[in-house]
């Protein structure tokens, strides 16, 4: 209090104005302990609940209402007499202090609001946290110990809302916050929902907005909100809750929000959502595993005004969309540093889609997507888009694809459209992406010739080609040989074309038969799709298989264990056959996608040697009998496809082991028309992939007969 | 049962011949028309009795008077518009022509209107051309029966063509028609034979004009972040969004998010969001209107009216409602 007066004078002074009764509206700043896992209706009993001290700090319940033990844990917090303005501490602090046995709190109801600036939900203060100990390898990540979950059978949208500036979140578990859809959804639900004050809108107080903007002056983000070591949408045991959470982080309005060091999967949507604001929105070193199985599909997805926005150095695995998807962005993104693999398991997504201008892509590594890379779409127009020192690993598309044509079909806003014919009209700057700033040319490879002494072992050697006049070109490695322009597997050197378009360059220690390509950046228009791959001529008599390195092949897991430490696993040798009896497909009733008890025994065994087998993927392929349309069976299978998966899923097996895709009834099993083959036709197919030499019994122990019905038998 | 012939038992065969002891028919007739007598006798012949002899009977010559010249009709029939539209008049034009060289007496033109246009009988004109001079005559009163027009005209002599003009207003009744109207002349030729001429027809587009049945529909699909069902500043619509109408046309959005869907049957009409469209995304709720937390829409379109379908949607987290 004493603090807030003295800044208050500091400011209004200098104004020349009055402090105005800031002794009545400003609450005393407390520190309240949550002592009990208990929820319920208010009541002075003889433990703090952590609805009682949300209440307290936001003065909705005076001190004097609580009982005596209650109040005993609850402290006046005093600050010293000349605080530094700029850094301001927790001015409301929650801490926990629950029973060993009794961490899990069970909301009976949504918690309110938090509506005080400055305050700090902290989880680690919980006796028995350990903030060094980090539960994967891949992040520094504590296992929080306090959980904060609906209670059995309660729904409830949201974990924590908050509405007000600096308030801290540390160290919490949130999972199982999602609504029962009903014939629309509900307002965004999320285990951290963040927006300005009467989350939108509470009708019986705001009337409908104006036309030119949705918002009032007074819906004000809130600022400098933070986020961090909290595990969303996951156990702490690192199991799937039930229900899974809705979306993760929803920064529905908020400024200069840090979301750091949290582990947030499985959830039904998005790990991390903006909506109206999200400008200085700092996403640093997350692990966000497993989202969007059965809603928005992309791992992060940015909308609206997101300024200065940074993905910076975030593990991003085994996601059912795109890892970043910008749609529809206001302001420039910049993403860095980040691990992104895996993703694209239900929607073959690029692995960041953009939209938009001025974005910087750089020094991320994006391997094993079910789709392109980096996807730069036409419309909205979009350019200036850098895509710089980039590593790219078994993709299903181009590492660097920028959309033309004005294309704006399905598939150009998830995959891409392909390698793209040079420019051949200005036209062309307007309706592509990154102003279709033409790919370079790689024309020849030379052998540099060397006056000096000694001889290096590997000759240096020199490339020539054309590219836009004044363009920046990067060369590449490319290690695989999956396609003809890239991937761009390791980025090399770079160098600057001359007025007329042409290049060259020296490249030292490359053997001869490796790959290259290339890629060009112009700041005024943005970075260009790769390439075509030109080869270092072998010497005579050597083939390309003996140079060519293969990459390792790893094991698709998008997080390990760190505790003991050990060596990293070494892959089974190739050469032995995995021998497998396993069942190849389940099989669903007439027109329906839910799994009966004979196909859930039949995903159990799958199950048990896809545990067993950690090298297996598989794809999974959902298909229906040859009635109804072509698009509305096309979604029945997709639907069939991903009830098998979320099954898998809750049996444990990591989503970055799994794909699937719908085939609708274009595959019938037989060309037959009776009972027997229509429930033959109704079934989701899993095809075993890396796994060698593979023997599959085909199994029909779950057929579901429809009921004869006028259907020849 | 036995014929009354062989009852008779004395005619077996009775052969008529008869035949035109000149040949002048097939003639073409001499300039100006003649009138030919054409002498015609028959000829019987029978046997008395079975196997007897033969004996032939003539009858007495008849002589017919064969009027050679040729008289024959031709119509045609023009509009001063392609296309019209209920309130319109349209002006016909109707051109009969004695191409034959026999005058035609009692000429009737039956016009049979298209479906909806009011014939205006005071507007009827017609004129008369013989040779290259044109002279206006004064037709009969037009008999109506219906929706046909009767024109009469005394008679028309080889060469000579009548221009009947007259004037129809298109009711809105019009628009149900097809817009095809036949006329065909008659009347009676030289010998007291009637003549028919060929059928004329002439096809107007009928618009339907401010009756217009059709109207347009326009509409988004965009994300609703205010939950009010507005497309407002900061909402980006959603490409690719696909919206059935109620009578299988299917709609996509563009890159905007917007569709518009002309000539589009007026009525009540409704239109479905096709939610699986629209992956990660679902319907949003509406806090201020009941009606629009619907995946459907219901509007009432006018003829020639305008109607709007909107459609909010917020990041899913069930699709499809599951």
């Amino acid at each position: 209090m004493r603090k807030l007066t003295a800044s208050c004078l500091l400011i209004y002074g200098v104004l020349g104005l009055f402090c105005p009764g800031v002794a009545v509206t400003v609450p005393n700043h407390f520190r309240a302990v949550v002592n009990s896992n208990r929820d319920g209706a208010i009541a002075p009993d003889d433990v703090l609940t952590l609805r009682e001290a949300i209440a307290l700090v936001n003065g909705e319940l005076k001190l004097d209402q609580l009982s005596a033990a209650e109040q005993a844990q609850v402290e006046l917090l005093q600050f010293n007499e000349n605080p530094p303005i700029t850094a301001i501490p927790p001015t409301q602090q929650i801490d926990f202090d629950l029973p060993k046995g009794q961490t899990v709190i069970r909301l009976t109801s949504l918690l309110p609001a938090l509506t005080q600036p400055g305050l700090l939900i902290n989880g680690t203060s919980q006796p028995g946290y350990d903030s060094r100990r980090s539960a994967i390898a891949e992040g520094e990540i504590p296992v929080p110990i306090v959980q904060i979950t609906p209670a059995e059978g309660i729904e409830i949208s949201r974990g924590l809302t908050i509405v007000a500036d600096e308030v801290h979140i540390q160290g919490l578990s949130l999972y199982g916050f999602t609504a029962r859809p009903r014939s629309t959804l509900l307002t965004p639900p999320a285990d951290i929902f963040i927006a300005h004050r009467q989350p939108p809108p509470d009708v019986g107080k705001q009337q409908p907005p104006a036309n030119f903007s949705p918002f009032y002056p007074d819906d004000l983000p809130p600022r400098n909100v933070v986020i961090e070591w909290n595990w969303l949408g996951i156990r702490p045991d690192q199991t799937l809750p039930t229900p899974t959470s809705a979306f993760g982080v929803s920064v529905f309005n908020g400024q200069e929000t840090i979301i750091r060091q949290n582990y947030i999967a499985h959830h039904d949507g998005s790990a991390i959502i903006s909506s109206v604001r999200a400008d200085n929105l700092r996403i640093i070193d997350n692990v966000v595993v497993g989202n969007g199985i059965a809603g928005m599909p992309d791992a992060i997805r940015l909308e609206g005004m997101v300024d200065q926005s940074r993905i910076i150095h975030n593990l991003i695995c085994g996601n059912d969309g795109s890892a970043v998807y910008l749609f529809k962005t206001e302001g420039s993104v910049q993403i860095q540093g980040n691990r992104m693999t895996y993703n694209g398991r239900r929607l073959r997504r690029a692995a960041v889609f953009l939209m938009g201008t001025g974005h910087q892509v750089t020094e991320n590594q994006i391997s094993h997507q079910t789709g392109p890379g980096v996807v730069v779409a036409a419309s909205p127009r979009s350019d200036r888009n850098l895509i710089l020192q980039n590593q790219f690993v078994r993709l299903e598309g181009l590492s660097i694809d920028l959309i033309t044509g004005n294309q704006a079909g399905v598939s150009e806003y998830q995959r891409g459209d392909g390698p793209n014919p040079p420019r051949n009209r200005r036209n062309r700057r307007l309706d592509t992406g990154n102003a279709a700033i033409n790919a370079p040319k790689l024309t020849r490879v030379a052998f540099s010739t060397l006056d000096g002494e000694p001889k290096p072992a590997i000759t240096p050697i020199q490339i020539f080609g054309t590219a836009d006049p004044g363009a920046e070109v990067e060369f590449y490695q490319v290690t695989e040989n999956s396609s003809a322009y890239g991937p761009l597997s390791q980025p090399l050197s770079r160098t600057t074309t001359n007025p007329e378009g042409r290049f060259t360059t020296t490249l030292d220690n490359l053997p001869p038969g490796t790959w290259l390509s290339a890629i060009a950046t112009q700041p005024d228009f943005g970075t260009s799709e790769p390439a075509r791959n030109i080869q270092i001529p072998l010497p005579t008599g050597e083939t390309a298989a003996a140079i060519v390195p293969t990459p390792q092949p790893e094991l698709p897991r998008c997080v390990t264990s760190p505790l003991p430490p050990q060596p990293p696993e070494a892959l089974p040798p190739p050469k032995v056959p995995i021998r497998l009896q396993v069942p190849q497909n389940i099989h669903f009733a007439l027109d329906r996608d839910t799994l009966s008890p004979a196909s859930a025994a039949v995903l159990d065994l799958i199950a048990q040697v896809l545990r067993d087998h950690p090298t297996i993927v598989i794809a999974i392929e959902g298909h229906t009998d040859p009635r109804a349309s072509d698009a509305y069976n096309l979604d029945l299978g997709a639907r069939r496809a991903k009830a098998a998966r979320n099954y898998l899923l809750r049996r444990g097996i990591a989503p970055e082991r799994m794909t699937i895709r719908s085939l609708g009834e274009r595959q019938p099993i037989t060309p037959g028309s009776s009972r027997l083959d229509y429930a033959r036709d109704r079934r989701v197919e899993f095809t075993f992939q890396d796994a060698r030499n593979l023997e599959v019994i085909i199994q029909a122990t779950d057929l579901q007969l429809e009921p004869a019905k006028g259907v020849r038998e | 049962m036995k014929s009354p012939t062989w009852l008779a038992g004395s005619i077996f065969l009775l052969l008529l011949n008869l035949s035109p002891w000149k040949s002048g028919l097939a003639q073409t007739p001499p300039p100006g028309g003649t009138t030919n007598t054409i002498p015609n006798r028959a000829t019987a012949n029978f046997r008395s009795t079975p196997g007897g002899t033969l004996q032939n009977t003539n009858s007495n010559a008849v002589q017919v008077i064969a009027n050679v010249g040729q008289a024959e009709l031709e119509m045609i029939k023009t509009g001063d518009r392609a296309a019209a539209e209920p309130g319109d008049t349209v002006v016909y034009r109707l051109l009969v022509k004695n191409i034959g060289t026999a005058t035609v007496k009692n000429i009737v033109v039956k016009d049979t209107l298209p479906l909806g246009l009011q014939f205006q009988p005071k507007s009827v004109k017609g004129s008369l051309t013989t040779g290259s001079t044109t002279t206006e005559v004064t037709l009969p009163q037009a008999a109506t029966n219906g929706k046909e027009i009767l024109f009469t005209y005394p008679s028309l002599a080889g060469g000579e063509s009548l221009t009947i003009v007259y004037a129809a207003t298109l009711t809105p009744d019009a628009i149900r028609g097809n817009g095809r109207n036949l006329a065909i002349p008659t009347g009676t030729g030289p010998s007291g034979l009637p003549i028919v001429g060929n059928t004329a027809s002439y096809q107007l587009q009928i618009r339907p004009g401010i009756l217009s049945d059709c109207g347009t529909i326009v509409g988004r699909v965009f994300v609703d972040k205010n939950f009010d069902g507005e497309q407002q500043p900061g909402e980006p619509g959603v490409p690719n969004a696909v919206i059935f109408m109620d009578d299988g046309n299917r709609i996509t959005t563009d890159a905007n998010g917007l569709f518009s869907l002309a000539y589009v049957l007026s009525g009540y009409r409704t239109g479905t969001l096709d939610l699986t469209s629209l992956s990660g995304y679902a319907l949003a709720p509406n806090l201020y209107r009941i009606e629009a937390n619907s995946q459907s829409r219901l509007v009432k379109l006018a003829p020639g009216g305008l109607a709007r379908m909107n459609f909010a949607v917020t990041p899913a987290f069930q699709e499809e409602g599951r």
